[in-house]
């Protein structure tokens, strides 16, 4: 039972050290997934969409998932299970930045509780991709068709 | 450096001296006018103008004028006949300065009316724009001269318009785009508008300035302020002017001859040593960055043809590069290069690169400092790289001296040592570069699309969306995308061909905000005679610092179509805001403070229309746009400016 929770503090703290380093850019990025996660979700959706606006989510991710930073056919492993998030949001604390940094925030508990986290997970998990394939948008089979005329000066 | 001229002359007493020594006839009409000021002026003296503190406060002549109760001096027939302003008109037009953009003044009204009713047709070359806000008529010069690669003119009222303009100076000086700006004086009027050394406050962050004491010596000066702007390192230059120079009868006066500025370009043994390079070379590369104006770019493009080398461009980054589709333009059919010439581009052989703003720093007499020119300031930890002139890297041959003035020694060098067989060999190359060029577009359009595609039908709107319905529009169309597109995606620069030396005109300069509607108003200028259209993606929090500019667009019936990233807020700030909020675990909730613009949403549609420009918006349905971008392009093909207000997606 010991050893047991040995090697669990020890997996857990390196998870932690390998989603630090992925954030400092120390480390290789986290494995990505073109297809949602399907692990269980417990949050509410609902109100996640509210958190996901009021905490500025979506302003790297975008209001649906699938621009700037999209989750949308691009799930990273942080995504995986709702505990894996949370641990995702805490993992930059005690950061000191001197220099404007767009990356990802970090999320401690007093200001995004783990109830809030999964409700904000269960939101992130309702995204679909609305993209309809290349050959069915016009406009950019027209632009790639261009691609192909002679330039002219 | 170029001193000013100001100095401790009490210029109304040199003008009296000079009247004075003159003819009779010329000194009467010099104290007439200035007696009709003193009228005008009722009497009062400098210093006892409307200064705030101790000032007196307006005499009761004053409240007269300034409420529009004078009556005109009491004058028989016309005071001056040939008014020192028509000379420095004529000037203008001579330099072929299109445009002078303002917001009125009192210290230059001799000026503006001679721009306005000198000349046959008179307001043509130069025309007067009508800008609401100083740092607005600096700015439409910024884009006009990115687009062009020569001066427009902005007309500045004295301390305040100075000061007001302060900023955009700033960025045009940043971005080193030639702006020739002219400042009106006037000593006596009102004594918080005037100073000894009006450039003073500018000086550091301005190429050249002038404060001339003669008429004919604001002829010169203005003549040599055009010629310092377009020199490299091209920039900002100031004349300030005289009211009584501007109203001063200037009789039979000759307008000096203007020289243009000899820039030079490298030296002889260079040029040989570069050709050779090139012809020699199995598989020449041109690196080719910002060059200085589309004379340059024609050069470029003649030099790699010659030699039949693949190049590189920095159309995507900014003005006056290599055209992005030219079948040169690539990677090439062999990535291994044996000699690589750098045009204001850094490259591993020879790279000619212009003198950069450090070499200007002899003007920042009080050691300001400014980031990136500076030795020893800019980035935290890093040292000045001495502006964009500055080279990276080490190449075997770094020259510094203009790369645009160098062309066409090189150009004619290589045609010189070229024989037979290399052309045959060249053109052998052309063929093949074409073919790998021609190849790698359509590979990286097809990915791109496949990454744009990404939230299509997200609403809000995508911005990807907005670029990619936009180019089939405009594709066809001699266009230039005049705002910077790297808060917006730069989608542009994966998806549309930027082959004109104004295709895109790049970035602030500074980075400073309340740029892209003004530089874009100044591209649609240039754009208006020359039968092409301007696209502004205008982001919303730039838009906010001065939208009078809207208006102007509208009055003056400019090419221009607006298209509103509006992602409601100043989305790069709210993010720095949420990573500070929560590295310090205290609540990433309020990071929109001062960050966004909610509470409530501005719609822009209604704020164009209120300026009287066609609009529409908000949009967030993204299956309305492509319908509302054809009736924008539509209308401003007809040169009448439009609005769509487009919610996007923050980035």
């Amino acid at each position: 039972m010991k050893t047991k929770l040995l090697l669990l503090t020890l997996l857990l703290t390196l998870s932690a050290h390998f989603i630090v380093a992925q954030e400092r850019g120390g480390g290789s990025a986290p494995a990505r997934n073109p297809n949602p996660p399907t692990s269980p979700v417990s949050g509410s959706a609902a109100n996640g969409k509210a958190l996901y606006y009021d905490h500025g989510c979506y302003g790297c991710h975008g209001f649906n998932g699938e621009t700037g930073r999209a989750f949308v056919g691009n799930w990273s492993s942080n995504l995986a299970n709702e505990e894996n998030f949370i641990r995702f949001l805490r993992a930059r604390a005690n950061v000191a930045p001197l220099t404007p940094s767009t990356s990802m925030p970090n999320f401690p508990e007093n200001s995004l509780n783990d109830k809030q986290a999964k409700d904000i997970y269960a939101y992130i998990r309702t995204f679909k991709s609305n993209a309809p394939p290349v050959q069915n948008i016009p406009v950019l089979n027209e632009i790639v068709k261009a691609a192909s005329r002679p330039y002219k000066p | 450096m170029p001193k000013s001229n100001s100095g401790s002359v009490n210029r109304r007493g040199f003008l009296k001296g000079a009247a004075a020594s003159a003819a009779a006839g010329a000194a009467a009409l010099v104290t007439n006018v200035e007696t009709s000021e003193a009228q005008q002026r009722g009497g009062t003296g400098p210093g006892n103008g409307n200064g705030s503190g101790g000032a007196p406060p307006p005499t009761p002549d004053r409240v007269a004028r300034d409420a529009g109760n004078v009556q005109p001096p009491a004058v028989t027939g016309r005071a001056v006949t040939r008014p020192g302003s028509d000379l420095m008109t004529q000037v203008l037009r001579d330099l072929g300065v299109e445009y002078v953009a303002s917001n009125p003044g009192s210290s230059f009204e001799g000026l503006q009316e001679s721009i306005i009713n000198y000349g046959n047709p008179p307001n043509k070359m130069p025309e007067f724009i009508t800008a609401l806000h100083e740092e607005s008529a600096v700015t439409m010069a910024h884009g006009y001269g990115k687009a062009e690669g020569k001066p427009m003119c902005a007309l500045l009222h004295a301390t305040i318009g100075i000061q007001h303009a302060a900023m955009s100076i700033y960025q045009a000086y940043y971005d080193r785009a030639p702006v020739l700006i002219i400042v009106g004086r006037d000593e006596g009027f009102i004594a918080a508008h005037t100073a000894h050394d009006m450039a003073g406050m500018v000086r550091s962050f301005t190429k050249w300035d002038a404060q001339p004491k003669t008429l004919e010596e604001s002829l010169t000066a203005i003549q040599r302020a055009y010629n310092e702007a377009i020199t490299p390192p091209c920039g900002p230059t100031l004349v300030v002017l005289d009211t009584e120079l501007q109203k001063e009868e200037a009789k039979a006066l000759k307008i000096p001859a203007y020289q243009p500025p000899r820039i030079t370009g490298i030296e002889s043994v260079q040029v040989r040593e570069i050709a050779k390079g090139l012809i020699e070379a199995q598989n020449p590369r041109i690196a080719v960055g910002r060059l200085r104006t589309p004379q340059g770019v024609k050069a470029a493009v003649e030099l790699a043809e010659l030699v039949g080398a693949s190049t590189s461009t920095a159309a995507t980054n900014g003005p006056m590069s290599f055209p992005q589709r030219h079948p040169l333009c690539g990677p090439g059919f062999n990535t291994t290069y044996d000699y690589t010439l750098g045009l204001e581009a850094p490259a591993a052989q020879a790279s000619i690169t212009g003198p950069g703003l450090a070499t200007l720093l002899n003007r920042d007499v009080t050691n300001i400092g400014f980031g990136g020119i500076a030795p020893g300031s800019g980035n935290r930890g890093g040292g000045g790289r001495g502006g964009r002139g500055a080279v990276a890297g080490a190449p075997a041959l770094a020259i510094t001296a203009d790369a645009e003035a160098s062309l066409p020694s090189i150009i004619e060098e290589v045609k010189r040592q070229l024989t037979a067989d290399k052309r045959r060999a060249i053109q052998d190359r052309v063929t093949k570069h074409s073919e790998a060029n021609q190849k790698a577009r359509v590979e990286a359009i097809t990915q791109a699309v496949e990454a744009k595609r990404a939230g299509w039908d997200a609403s809000p709107v995508s911005t990807a969306r907005v670029y990619s319905e936009l180019w089939p529009l405009i594709m066809n169309e001699d266009w230039c995308l005049s705002s910077p597109s790297g808060f917006s995606g730069g989608h542009n620069a994966q998806l549309w061909d930027h082959n004109k030396p104004y295709s895109y005109l790049g970035g602030q300069g500074a980075g400073g905000m309340g740029y892209g509607a003004p530089a874009s108003v100044g591209a649609a200028l240039a754009a208006k005679s020359r039968g092409r259209i301007v696209i502004n993606v205008q982001t919303d929090g730039d838009l906010n610092y001065a939208p009078g500019v809207l208006w102007t667009a509208v009055h003056h019936k400019l090419p221009m179509l607006t298209v509103m990233h509006n992602n409601r807020a100043w989305h790069q700030e709210l993010m720095f805001v949420e990573y500070m909020c929560g590295v310090r675990g205290r609540g990433t909730d309020r990071g929109h403070i001062g960050t966004s613009l909610r509470d409530p949403f501005i719609d822009y549609a209604k704020m164009a229309a209120g300026y009287g420009m066609a609009s529409e918006g908000p949009i967030t349905d993204p299956k309305l746009l492509a319908a509302a971008l054809k009736r924008g392009v539509e209308s401003v093909k007809k040169g009448n400016p439009y609005l769509i207000d487009v919610v996007t997606q923050p980035r």
